[in-house]
């Protein structure tokens, strides 16, 4: 093969892959992203039954039932509307009434938001970034989730 | 050691590690070549060749290609000639003795704290600001006990401090986990009783009364648990009784005991109808002002060294001093008063034991 | 006084690098040999004050001086000393000072060892390395600076995050950022040869183990922090395709292809300008990744910072450093002398396929990474990639890849004979089938993928077993002789086949886990017993107790397999009072690579907890996968032959040794 005709192979090669890897990309695309969105965008937005999505908000204050079986139920709010949530198994450290979560999961036929996975891997002092963006949009924001502790204010 | 110093060592330090290189002299160029990379990989394929890592034909056609490569390389070698470029030299030489340093002061300056010491911790919690007032102090210690429940030592120094400013309760609990962590003692089951009497309002209640049998068990020698086993027969009317305890104690006092006169007026009040002694001045204390408070403690603590003066060999009474001058932050005071206790026990090698493994507990050996 | 020295250090550092990026080029340039040996010193200097300033810094958390901003915020008195330690590296100013110390480690190493490179690219490699240096030391004392005070100190500090108190992260970031900043060697060199303008033989010879230093403790560093999260975080997951994990995976993949294409630059002078690209995108990606972490973009569990003037002062830094090495790259790369020719299949095109797959792999996490990013600045909308995106564009990339890797080095360089390499390959083919037979028969109609997998990961690990024996003559000839001929191989054969066998080794672990895991989550009450996977897990009891900054609920657990008593198991669930938080201690049981899991969740009412328990067959292959594929590294680094690669005679070969 002459010089040309190498670096042809090669390129030709390298093309073939990247268009592989461009064809895995859309599918995965399509098919494997999960879209974020708080209880009154989700009201809005009527999201149909059985598409997952990201739900964000803060736990309503006095909503969490524990049943039987690791069973948990509660309610994430955003201020103007909210949303119950129903999830099997063992809540974070930081999951609290008020604190800010995420869970992923979809809506069942009963309107009630099914969990696979809850989110609350966050630190005290600040919220998950999803959610402490939608509450400021809605005016919810209260300036103390984002403020880290003063500096040096303490004793 | 002065921080600008520390600072100016430092420039001199790098303005050194700039200057350094053009001071030296160069004879020839120092580094490798291109060249001799390949004669080290014509070198390799003799030895791997004569270790039978490599056949013959394939060492012969790696060597003709090497030697291919080696050839281009000198061809094309034309390394930098050494040519010192004074001024150049001169402009970097500036710019390190004289940039260098004020580079580094624009940069620190507005950024850095020069006339901040370094506050690290073990040197606070022992010299605390003067300005800071006791209860803080207290509060802090507290706190750091909440965390810490099993501190014997942030008991012992808890204690006392606590019994001074009135709050006896407080002092009760601080005691008994003084004693539950730090070890039993005498002086300490005395301690406990006295706080149990101020708790109960100056009444020596029978909880108070079992505490000083046991620090008498502990050591029959216990002077101020004598005393309130003293106090406790007198409030039950047994008066006879109280007042033998009281002369026996004088009986076995050295004649220049601190105690004496407290003793004496005790025993003189025997007989009469006597009313509850540290009643009041448990209410004074409750109603006192801070400074009054801090008065008080620092009379106390006084009189502590005072006694000390006339009888060192009290080793506890020795260490409970320093810590108390610890507490108030007196750090210098508490060095004397290590060295006057080194000097009172320095005769009996067990209590300079005793001594000195206090003291390092205290943090302050040496 | 401490505090104070270490920032003074620290400018000074800064001065010195100013003067190393602009002194030896300048001396590279018109020929002054003083000049181009101020690089040196200098560097050797940045390294000595930068370490003081690390080391006071560090003094500083070890007395608990409150006085200094970063301590009181990240330490408390009560904390243990190894914590104190590792708190230095375990906040935003601290780890970036760790950083830049790395950063001057290796400077110092290249002046201290580089006495046989070419004194002009020695010149020029370490002032590139100074521009590196220069512009984070300038970010952490304008944006992070970890020696700000505060005039009257507090008395207690805020504690160290609870979840970062563990030793696995006393090791983890070192080790991550000595294989980050290790990069910026091969960076460096890149930039130094773009500048000069000519690629000689000590680049490649210098690249590569630079290279391989850095990919090793990246390696270590990555299957470290992927233990750490497994056992820390308490849901026995070992890999989330979290941005802060694909940050580090990016450069790693990378690297890893950086790696092999010097190989062939090195033996055959070949793929010289993509060897150069691959170097400075290495480097790139791993400052993008340092960006991700510290900017504060993502919030997630290594986030720690969130201060737009740092990000921004990040970004900046790394639109200079990649557009400005990108935009010399376009203008001088094609001034570079072309390297060697290469049949299409050979060890060189082998290589080649290796390389367009890494890259593509990492293209395609890049994308998976950034891309939501990218979605939420223009559109404002919020997604999330997660797993399945990176399972169904990943994934795929890898299979063909590791089918590849066994024929790698099989082929000769220059013009290889792809069906000799099949041939020898043919045992561990068929040893990948029986492999997949069995799970096969043994499964009987489970998982499909799976015994695929397996066979795959067999495959290559077999594929590097008979590589080795091809080399020795094992089999072939009598013992004694193969032996001899096994000591006589090149440490770096002996090394490639550990890493690849560690490939094999880590997938295997994967499929075994994420395929075969069982799980157990209930709410228990002393006295009753779970069962997972055979094993009988019953709860004794539960207690108390006062740890030295925390207080710590523990189960007791006794474990029972088929009546036989095994050591018992203690999970707990700590709460930090200081910071208010809790965290979970997973308790772990090994048997043999597989590991029995119990972690905590919340005590109920009635005197019960949560608890969660795994059964994860042959979990520990995935981090002895990658320590193998390290200690691979280490053999090839120890290594020091070099030698150009000969072509083979086509068949006559068979019974001598491929030059390696």
């Amino acid at each position: 093969m002459t010089r040309k005709q190498r670096r042809l192979t090669m390129i030709g090669g390298a093309l073939a892959v990247l268009a592989v890897a461009a064809a895995l990309i859309l599918n995965a695309m399509r098919d494997s992203i999960v879209f974020f969105s708080t209880p009154s965008m989700a009201a809005e937005k009527q999201i149909p039954v059985g598409k997952r999505f990201r739900l964000g908000g803060l736990v309503q204050p006095g909503s969490l039932k524990k049943g039987d079986n690791l069973v948990v139920n509660f309610s994430i709010a955003d201020g103007s509307a909210n949303l119950p949530v129903s999830y099997k198994g063992i809540l974070p450290d930081l999951f609290r009434e008020g604190q800010g979560v995420v869970a992923e999961g979809a809506l069942d036929a009963a309107g009630t938001f099914r969990a696979d996975t809850v989110l609350a891997k966050h630190d005290e002092t600040y919220m998950p970034k999803e959610v402490a963006d939608a509450l400021k949009k809605q005016g919810h924001w209260k300036d103390d989730y984002g403020n880290k502790p003063a500096q040096g204010a303490s004793k | 050691m002065n921080p600008w110093f520390v600072f100016a060592l430092m420039t001199v330090a790098a303005v050194f590690a700039v200057l350094w290189p053009l001071g030296r002299r160069y004879q020839s160029l120092a580094g490798g070549t291109e060249a001799s990379v390949y004669r080290d990989q014509l070198a390799e394929i003799d030895r791997d060749l004569a270790g039978g890592l490599i056949g013959a034909a394939e060492a012969e056609q790696a060597r003709i290609e090497i030697s291919r490569r080696l050839l281009a390389a000198t061809g094309a070698e034309t390394g930098p000639v050494a040519q010192p470029t004074t001024r150049l030299r001169r402009v970097i030489a500036i710019v390190a003795l004289v940039g260098l340093p004020l580079a580094g002061l624009a940069i620190y300056l507005p950024l850095g704290s020069p006339q901040l010491g370094d506050f690290p911790l073990a040197a606070r919690s022992q010299a605390p600001d003067g300005k800071e007032p006791l209860v803080n102090l207290v509060a802090q210690v507290e706190a750091h006990l909440e965390k810490n429940p099993t501190d014997g030592r942030g008991w012992t120094v808890l204690a006392p401090v606590l019994a001074r400013l009135g709050r006896s309760d407080d002092a009760v609990r601080a005691w008994r986990n003084a004693i539950a962590y730090g070890g039993d003692s005498s002086e300490r089951r005395a301690d406990l009783g006295e706080a149990l009497i101020a708790a109960a309002g100056g009444v020596v209640t029978g909880e108070a009364k079992g505490e000083f049998e046991r620090a008498l068990a502990l050591n029959a020698d216990e002077v101020k648990a004598s005393y309130f086993l003293g106090l406790a027969a007198e409030q039950d009317g047994r008066t006879g009784d109280a007042a033998s305890i009281w002369k026996a104690m004088l009986a076995k006092a050295p004649p220049d005991a601190p105690w004496r006169g407290l003793v004496q007026a005790a025993l003189s009040r025997v007989g009469v109808v006597a009313p509850a002694l540290s009643d009041d001045t448990m209410a004074a204390a409750r109603e006192m002002t801070e400074t009054d408070r801090n008065a008080m403690v620092r009379g106390m603590v006084d009189r502590l060294a005072a006694r000390l003066k006339q009888n060192g060999d009290d080793v506890e009474g020795w260490l409970r001093l320093v810590r108390a001058y610890l507490v108030m932050g007196e750090r210098e005071k508490a060095v004397t008063a290590r060295a006057d206790a080194r000097q009172a026990v320095a005769n009996d090698a067990d209590r300079l034991r005793q001594l000195n493994e206090g003291l390092k507990n205290l943090g302050l050996d040496g | 006084m401490i505090a104070e020295a270490g920032h003074y250090a620290l400018v000074l550092a800064l001065g010195l690098a100013l003067i190393q990026s602009v002194a030896p080029i300048v001396g590279a340039r018109r020929g002054d040999i003083a000049l181009m040996e101020m690089a040196r010193s200098t560097a050797l200097a940045q390294l000595l004050f930068v370490g003081a300033s690390f080391t006071l810094l560090t003094a500083a958390h070890v007395t608990s001086d409150f006085s200094v901003v970063n301590v009181f915020e990240n330490s408390h008195s009560a904390k243990p000393l190894l914590y104190k330690i590792t708190g230095v590296w375990g906040n935003h100013e601290g780890s970036m000072l760790l950083w830049v110390a790395i950063l001057a480690l290796f400077g110092a190493l290249v002046a201290a060892f580089g006495t046989n490179l070419p004194l002009s690219l020695r010149a020029h490699v370490l002032a590139v390395q100074a521009w590196v240096a220069a512009a984070f030391y300038l970010f952490i004392l304008f944006t992070s600076n970890p020696f700000a005070r505060i005039a009257q100190p507090p008395i207690e500090g805020r504690d160290l995050n609870p979840i970062l108190q563990d030793i696995g992260l006393a090791v983890h970031p070192p080790m991550l950022y000595l294989g980050y900043v290790g990069f910026s060697i091969s960076f460096s060199f890149a930039v130094a040869a773009l500048l000069e303008g000519r690629i000689d033989a000590a680049w490649a010879r210098w690249v590569r183990p630079w290279t391989l230093v850095a990919w090793i403790f990246l390696t270590l560093g990555i299957a470290m922090g992927s233990y750490w999260a497994y056992y820390e975080l308490g849901w026995g997951g070992w890999w989330f395709w979290d941005p802060v994990e694909n940050a580090s995976l990016m450069p790693w993949l990378a690297g890893t292809a950086l790696l092999h294409s010097a190989l062939v630059m090195e033996k055959r002078n070949a793929l010289k300008v993509w060897t150069i690209l691959l170097s400075i995108l290495t480097f790139s990606l791993s400052l993008l990744g340092t960006f991700l972490v510290r900017s504060g973009v993502l919030t997630s569990v290594h986030s720690f910072a969130t201060d737009p003037a740092r990000g921004v002062f990040i970004l900046l830094i790394l639109c200079i450093f990649i557009g400005g090495s990108l935009s010399l790259y376009a203008l001088r790369a094609p001034q570079l002398k072309q390297g060697g020719l290469f049949a299409p299949i050979s060890r060189e095109g082998a290589l080649v396929l290796n390389n367009l797959f890494l890259t593509t792999a990492c293209a395609t996490v890049f994308i998976g990474t950034l891309y939501p990013l990218a979605l939420e600045v223009l559109t404002g909308e919020k997604i999330s990639v997660g797993a399945p995106f990176f399972n169904l564009t990943f994934g795929p990339l890898f299979v063909p890849l590791l089918l590849a890797v066994p024929f790698g080095p099989l082929l000769a360089w220059k013009r290889g004979d792809l069906l000799a390499a099949a041939q020898r390959l043919t045992a561990a083919g068929i040893v990948a089938l029986i492999a997949i037979a069995l799970m096969w028969a043994w499964l009987r109609g489970g998982p499909v993928l799976a015994p695929l997998a397996i066979g795959l990961a067999v495959f290559v690990i077999a594929g590097a077993i008979s590589d080795i024996a091809e080399r020795t003559g094992l089999f072939r000839m009598p013992l004694p002789v193969s032996l001899r001929r096994a000591r006589g191989l090149p440490r770096s054969a002996w090394g490639s086949a550990f890493a690849h066998a560690g490939l094999g080794v880590a997938l295997i672990g994967i499929v075994c886990e994420t395929t075969w895991n069982s799980e157990y989550i209930a709410t228990m009450k002393p006295g009753q017993v779970a069962r997972i996977a055979g094993y009988e897990l019953k709860l004794e009891g539960l207690t108390q107790r006062q740890g030295p900054n925390y207080r710590e609920t523990l189960a007791q657990f006794s474990v029972g397999l088929d009546g036989e008593k095994l050591p018992a198991m203690t999970p707990s669930k700590r709460s930090f009072t200081t910071r208010g938080m809790s965290t979970t201690e997973a308790a772990l049981l090994t048997r043999g690579a597989s590991q029995l899991y119990i972690s905590l969740g919340d005590a109920s009412a009635d005197g019960g907890i949560a608890i969660r328990a795994y059964y994860k067959p042959l979990v520990l292959l995935i981090w002895w996968g990658p320590v193998l594929m390290a200690f691979g590294g280490l053999l090839s680094l120890s290594d020091r032959r070099l030698r150009v690669g000969a072509p083979k005679p086509a068949r006559a070969a068979r019974r001598l040794q491929a030059a390696e």
